[in-house]
């Protein structure tokens, strides 16, 4: 259909429609539903994150976020890692850490540089993915992610496992403060892709009974450096 | 795979008579209630005004149709901004064919989809697939019944309707093997099975939960993770949008996903959120080359200028399937239509013509427990009443039997001493009747055929008062 056509029909309608629109009092407070995170965000956001069938760990240092996710690396000695390029995880010495433990490692500059068919290869052959979040919100227990060359989005997505890294400035405590960053950063600067995780995989579609990892990772880690 | 039958069980009262018979459909059906049901409750019980956040909700929605013209502008700006491109459908076939064209433009063939009713309503599946397009549903449930030929049965639960053994045996045929009769392990076949269509698909088709104007961001809620792969591996990305699903700004979404997974599942958020605005950007390795937003009017501009465009609100989360009765009884495909339960009441009369579903508006005991439900609270027992007495002016509905006896009750009431004459006879007669219960009136069998009336009191409230009250 013709896009004027289609805009002066919703024009006239809208119009039309005015005439049924609905009383809804006037008196709402700008901030109802804000839930906030109480006086301890990161045990919030590890509490929810169990709540919802992940495995949340606070850590108190840099040196024991490292140590956690060497103790993963062992448990699920997954052969190539798919990761985000983020100041967290170089601080981290993530590059170093998945040579000692002989897992491949993928990330976008090493990623980049192959042929698609390859490069699509190697992310959906990876068996972990390792992340930091852009925010994380300790009300839901979610963590925000932007995309952008060197974040792909899956990262947190392929792979059957997923751990991310989360340090205490990246969490917000109430979805309503993770939109206002959105906000904060420009709308018009939206990334091309904005996903809040919160939990593994999951499905109810068999007798509305939980299933986890139908197509996304059915085992989720966050590592919380506090 | 073939699609559903359009008009299947289109005759309410033998599929809600079969749905009633069926042991299987009432065992699945019976766990909504402690499950879905529950967990609605409970979820909102943790907000402490959240009767004032629906309010909200209910606010923008109702602002933002008062002015749907200037959203759908500003929505097309934005997605152009972000080098997308934006189609109007004026009707689902008009749709199909514009989606088709898409298609066909990028040289694609393999189509994964992610749960979407609009396309649903539209009937998609057949149309591509008629045009040679290779479809493929990949929520698990969808796919279930993409693969059984069947259509969903609830807004959120598309194969709520089914049992853990039917399902072993749709897809196990499918399979050519045999599948174990457990949850996870059909889920694991599931995966598998699907990630090689994400793997070779060119083309990914979705529908949207919320588009947001001012960034033209498509926001899709999801809790397995096939709407990510849909929207991130094939390098086309299209989605249909109902144009009523447009809100204004980013700071609206929060409002809507704080009472959308709450009402849907009980969740505080589903899964996975994805907000994605228009194709991949320079430097990315994944997402689309190319974004294309259909939006959709089909009907849609009909109810919006009319007195049932509060229907409009409607978020999809299927909260009133849940809390209904009805539905809890009859299951989803007895409405006939691809939405089912109280809003499906709605809907489908609206969509599809009333006079073709003379009993939907009726399928309800106007218990209120829909509205109770609904995040955004919407009047679904009034407006099923207003239907109901459109289809009273129906001259095709007229009932002369109906008509007669409102006619004879209309003249007794107008006449006092007849009024007083009548209620002394019935008291006396069918007042004493033994049980208070009449199972069978003869002339309205169907009435009492699904009912039993009750037998007026033995004494009337008037010979009651003159005898007690005035003391």
């Amino acid at each position: 259909m013709k896009r004027e056509e289609f805009l002066a029909r919703v024009r006239g309608a809208a119009a039309a429609g005015r005439a049924y629109r609905v009383h809804v009092r006037d008196d709402i407070p700008a901030r109802v539903g804000y839930v906030g995170a109480g006086p301890n965000p990161a045990e919030r956001l590890a509490a929810e994150m169990n709540a919802v069938g992940g495995f949340a760990q606070l850590v108190d240092s840099e040196e024991a976020a490292r140590a956690a996710l060497a103790e993963l690396l062992v448990r699920y000695s997954p052969k190539s890692a798919l990761c985000w390029q983020h100041p967290l995880l170089e601080r981290l010495g993530l590059a170093a850490l998945l040579e000692t433990h002989g897992v491949e490692h993928w990330s976008h500059d090493l990623l980049a540089p192959l042929d698609q068919p390859t490069a699509r290869a190697k992310m959906f052959a990876a068996e972990i993915g390792i992340t930091s979040a852009t925010w994380a919100i300790a009300e839901t227990g979610s963590l925000l992610m932007a995309a952008t060359g060197g974040r792909e989005r899956t990262a947190s997505l392929l792979p059957p496992v997923h751990v991310a890294i989360v340090e205490r400035a990246q969490i917000v405590p109430d979805l309503f403060d993770a939109y206002a960053q959105l906000e904060a950063a420009g709308v018009e600067n939206l990334a091309s892709n904005v996903t809040l995780i919160t939990g593994p995989s999951k499905t109810g579609d068999l007798e509305l009974k939980l299933t986890t990892g139908v197509h996304g990772p059915g085992k989720w880690h966050v590592i919380i450096v506090r | 795979m073939t699609d559903y039958a359009v008009h299947e069980h289109e005759e309410f009262l033998t599929a809600a008579d079969e749905a009633l018979a069926d042991p299987s459909l009432q065992s699945a059906l019976s766990m909504l209630a402690d499950t879905l049901g529950q967990r609605n409750k409970d979820a909102f019980a943790e907000l402490s005004d959240s009767g004032l956040l629906r309010d909200r909700a209910r606010a923008i929605k109702d602002a933002t149709l008062a002015e749907l013209d200037r959203h759908l502008e500003t929505l097309e700006a934005s997605v152009n901004r972000r080098g997308g491109q934006v189609h109007y459908a004026a009707d689902g076939a008009d749709a199909c064919q514009t989606i088709a064209g898409i298609i066909r433009a990028a040289g694609g063939r393999h189509v994964v989809k992610s749960k979407s009713m609009t396309t649903e309503e539209i009937h998609l599946n057949r149309a591509l697939e008629a045009e040679g397009f290779h479809v493929v549903e990949t929520d698990f449930g969808e796919y279930i019944l993409q693969v059984a030929g069947q259509r969903p049965s609830h807004l959120v639960a598309p194969a709520v309707h089914l049992r853990i053994p039917q399902v072993a045996k749709i897809l196990g045929d499918d399979a050519g093997e045999q599948l174990p009769e457990d949850a996870e392990k059909l889920a694991a076949y599931a995966r598998r099975t699907l990630r090689k269509e994400f793997a070779r698909a060119d083309v990914g088709i979705s529908g949207a939960n919320f588009a947001v104007a001012e960034t033209g961001t498509v926001v899709l809620v999801t809790n397995e993770g096939n709407g990510r792969l849909t929207t991130s591996m094939p390098r086309v990305h299209i989605a249909l949008l109902g144009m009523e699903k447009v809100i204004p700004q980013l700071a609206d979404l929060p409002v809507f996903l704080k009472v959308l997974a709450r009402a849907a599942t009980g969740q505080k958020l589903s899964i996975y959120t994805s907000m994605i605005t228009g194709r991949r950007q320079p430097g990315e390795l994944d997402g689309p080359d190319e974004f294309h937003l259909v939006v959709l009017d089909n009907g849609r501009s009909r109810i919006l200028g009319g007195p049932l465009r509060e229907s409009l609100f409607c978020i999809r989360c299927g909260a009133c399937l849940n809390a209904c009765p009805i539905y809890r009884n009859i299951g989803g495909h007895a409405y006939g239509g691809v939405y089912a339960g109280p809003i499906g009441a709605v809907l489908t009369p609206l969509y599809s013509g009333l006079t073709h579903h003379p009993h939907l508006p009726h399928a309800s005991s106007l218990c209120g427990a829909c509205q109770a439900a609904c995040p955004v609270k919407i009047a679904i027992p009034e407006m099923l009443v207003q239907l109901r007495e459109q289809l009273h002016r129906e001259p095709s509905q007229a009932n002369r039997v109906e008509n007669a006896i409102y006619r004879l009750w209309a003249a007794m009431l107008r006449r006092p001493r007849l009024y007083r004459l009548a209620t002394w006879l019935a008291t006396r007669t069918i007042g004493r009747w033994p049980g208070g219960w009449i199972r069978h009136l003869p002339g309205l069998g169907g009435w009492t055929g699904a009912r039993d009336f009750p037998a007026p009191a033995p004494e009337s409230f008037r010979d009651w008062w003159h005898r007690e009250g005035q003391a």
